[in-house]
């Protein structure tokens, strides 16, 4: 239902269909944590993956690495599945990048044989060339080659995740997963790992996910964005144009709450009540709807799928009301412009 | 307008012997009632313990050197159980982290009721209805059935609701926050943001709050601090200060942060990385890292002086600590 039946699925670099996880939570009881998603991401894109704390992002990206097992739907790299029976060479195609960069390093490793040890382990180089190799890494992430004779304790915070970003990338991933990159560093630093990021896909041509709730991270590294509610994709499409015109109240409202540090905060915006139900105690129809100020009596009743939308196929949206613009009042609806 | 909360001069040192520097080097700020006071600065700045020796919680690590707290008027003492019952009933605060700032083993409403009965020497049934309208006051739906919950049963938002009604138990007229949002997700975040408004409104409270996030304190306060290093790098109103910045810190800052609107490609990250409190540079702490920086920055410590900004509604109210304030480019 789900899936994005986009153009070029013959060069995708990552394919996700219709990924369902659940977890036991006590006798025959569930919790679905990740609902029917399914996207696609071309080589070199990137895709940003934003939504509450429980909505199941986390989980996704999980998935995609082959950390979780799904109950059903597939993950396929390149055409290869991520799942038990991958060879030590299919598993090197996607590495996860970690929020936090003080408990992902080992403390008692150099940076040096951290890194040289991981090419060793995959056959990638050994030796003086293994050290030249690390030397190559190091300066691709904006670090000294002194780095490599230092352990993880002599640097800071936006320094570790750089060292983070170099050992994902000494195994050549053609994806990486970067599950909340730069929300456990400090504002002004924060910068400069989204800068790497932005640089890395423009230069390696890497494909990347990146988790965050952080939107204006996503907006400045992503290309694509998808917005997840309580385990389901409910709006899919270009960054600047998602951001510009949402269509999903949902992206709306959190758009709305990101407070702004270059202008004063608008007036009349809608501010989203209450808190993301449960996924054990799911509202019928959409989801959204107890919180949705858009909501009608049919979005009690039946569920809205993700379709494209009307005027803009490369978009998708789980909302009835896709059709229509969304400004930061939300009630007060724009009438769609004639072109 | 008299100030309700004036700070003179704060000045925090940390460790013992080679390993101590000082934190907090000459805070001086004052709040007015129904005012919100913004102080803003990353990790290590000082901004949490500027917050904590005003409420006389410093760590047993920290020592208060010199400073002092007035509340009306009054100087309050900075250490000890007077400093406690001093501050009882005047100001309260509010943590980043609302589960560690409850008890997990008692019901909310009996931890909300204590402060009443125990402070306010209000009986128990009177503890109990206060307690009931301060939950409803703060947003917990239902209070009355809410009263028997236990912490674990509440999410992260309504936590720090649970939190914020505690502080307010004993009516205070000031209310300390350190990063009560920071733990909460965006859309909770902007419902948490807008209470603490309404309360400020409402109860005519003076509101310090303490914030990494640029966006959440132009949300909140109508005047803010730029910290850098245990000193107020500039202060002045909110969206004036960070319209036109008057110093180098604050504008490397504005330029750091992305904002949803921005055009992509437009980050200038400030150069270097945060100063080892142990060996904080000669002179300013930024000039390392300050592209105005002149052979004065390096030797002389600027003072946080006031400036005659012509362009400025409150020229009077805005003051840097920069040699170069006249210098700094808009952003």
């Amino acid at each position: 239902m789900s899936d994005i039946a986009s153009p070029a699925s013959s060069t995708s670099a990552l394919t996700v269909r219709d990924l369902t996880v659940s977890f036991p939570i006590e006798r025959h009881r569930r919790l679905i944590a990740v609902d029917d998603v399914g996207f696609d991401l071309a080589h070199g894109e990137s895709l940003g993956i934003v939504g509450e704390s429980g909505c199941g992002k986390t989980t996704v990206a999980r998935c995609v690495v082959g950390l979780q097992r799904p109950d059903s739907g597939s993950v396929t790299i390149d055409g290869v599945d991520v799942d038990a029976t991958r060879s030590s060479s299919e598993r090197r195609a996607v590495q996860l990048i970690f929020q936090d960069p003080y408990s992902s390093l080992n403390p008692r490793m150099t940076i040096g044989a951290m890194l040289t040890q991981l090419l060793s382990f995959h056959d990638l180089a050994r030796g003086p060339k293994a050290e030249e190799r690390c030397r190559e890494l190091l300066a691709l992430v904006g670090l000294p080659a002194d780095a490599l004779t230092r352990y993880p304790g002599a640097f800071s915070g936006g320094q570790r995740q750089r060292i983070a970003i170099a050992r994902a990338l000494a195994v050549e991933p053609r994806v990486i997963v970067a599950d909340e990159p730069v929300s456990a560093l400090d504002v002004s630093i924060q910068a400069t790992i989204l800068e790497l990021f932005a640089d890395l896909r423009d230069r390696l041509g890497i494909s990347l996910v990146m988790i965050s709730h952080n939107l204006a991270a996503v907006r400045h590294v992503c290309d694509r964005v998808a917005v997840m509610y309580l385990g389901k994709l409910v709006e899919v499409g270009s960054t600047e144009q998602v951001f510009a015109d949402p269509r999903h109240p949902y992206t709306r409202s959190l758009l709305n709450a990101v407070p702004q540090v270059r202008r004063d905060p608008p007036k009349n915006r809608i501010r989203l009540a209450g808190e993301p139900p449960s996924p054990l105690s799911r509202p019928t129809g959409c989801s959204f709807h107890p919180r949705c100020p858009r909501a009608e009596a049919r979005c009690a009743i039946d569920e809205p799928a993700l379709l494209a939308l009307p005027d803009d196929a490369s978009r998708e949206s789980a909302c009835f009301f896709r059709d229509e613009r969304m400004d930061a009042t939300l009630g007060a609806r724009v009438p769609e412009e004639m072109p | 307008m008299t100030s309700i909360l004036e700070v003179r001069d704060l000045c925090v040192s940390i460790g013992r012997g080679d390993g101590r520097f000082t934190a907090v080097d000459g805070i001086s700020f004052s709040v007015n009632a129904g005012d919100a006071f913004g102080i803003v600065g990353e990790s290590g700045s000082g901004k949490s313990l500027t917050l904590r020796a005003i409420m006389a919680l410093l760590p047993t690590s920290a020592h208060l050197d010199s400073g002092a707290v007035l509340v009306e008027g009054e100087e309050l003492a900075t250490a000890g159980h007077a400093a406690r019952v001093q501050r009882r009933a005047r100001i309260a605060m509010v943590f980043q982290d609302p589960l560690s700032a409850l008890n997990p083993v008692r019901t909310i409403g009996d931890q909300v009721a204590e402060v009443p009965r125990r402070v306010l020497k209000r009986s128990r049934t009177e503890s109990r209805r206060r307690a009931i309208e301060l939950l409803g006051l703060v947003g917990v739906p239902d209070p009355a059935r809410r009263f028997d919950a236990y912490p674990h049963e509440l999410s992260g938002g309504m936590r720090q609701r649970v939190a914020i009604a505690m502080a307010l138990a004993a009516e205070p007229a000031i209310l300390l926050c350190d990063e009560p949002t920071t733990a909460l997700d965006v859309t909770v975040q902007a419902q948490v943001l807008d209470l603490i408004d309404k309360l400020r409104v409402e109860l005519d409270l003076a509101v310090v709050f303490v914030s990494h996030d640029l966006g959440v304190v132009r949300e909140l306060c109508q005047d803010v601090a730029v910290m850098y290093a245990g000193r107020f790098a500039e202060t002045g109103p909110t969206s004036d200060l960070l319209g036109r910045p008057r110093h180098p810190y604050t504008l490397g800052l504005l330029r750091a942060v992305v904002d949803l609107d921005d055009q992509v490609g437009t980050l200038r990250p400030i150069g270097g990385t945060l100063p080892d409190p142990l060996h904080l540079p000669s002179g300013c702490a930024f000039h390392p890292r300050c592209p105005l920086a002149t052979a004065e920055c390096r030797t002389n410590v600027p003072p946080l002086i006031h400036l005659d900004v012509a362009s400025s509604s409150d020229a009077s109210s805005r003051a840097s600590a920069c040699f170069h304030h006249d210098l700094v480019e808009a952003p």
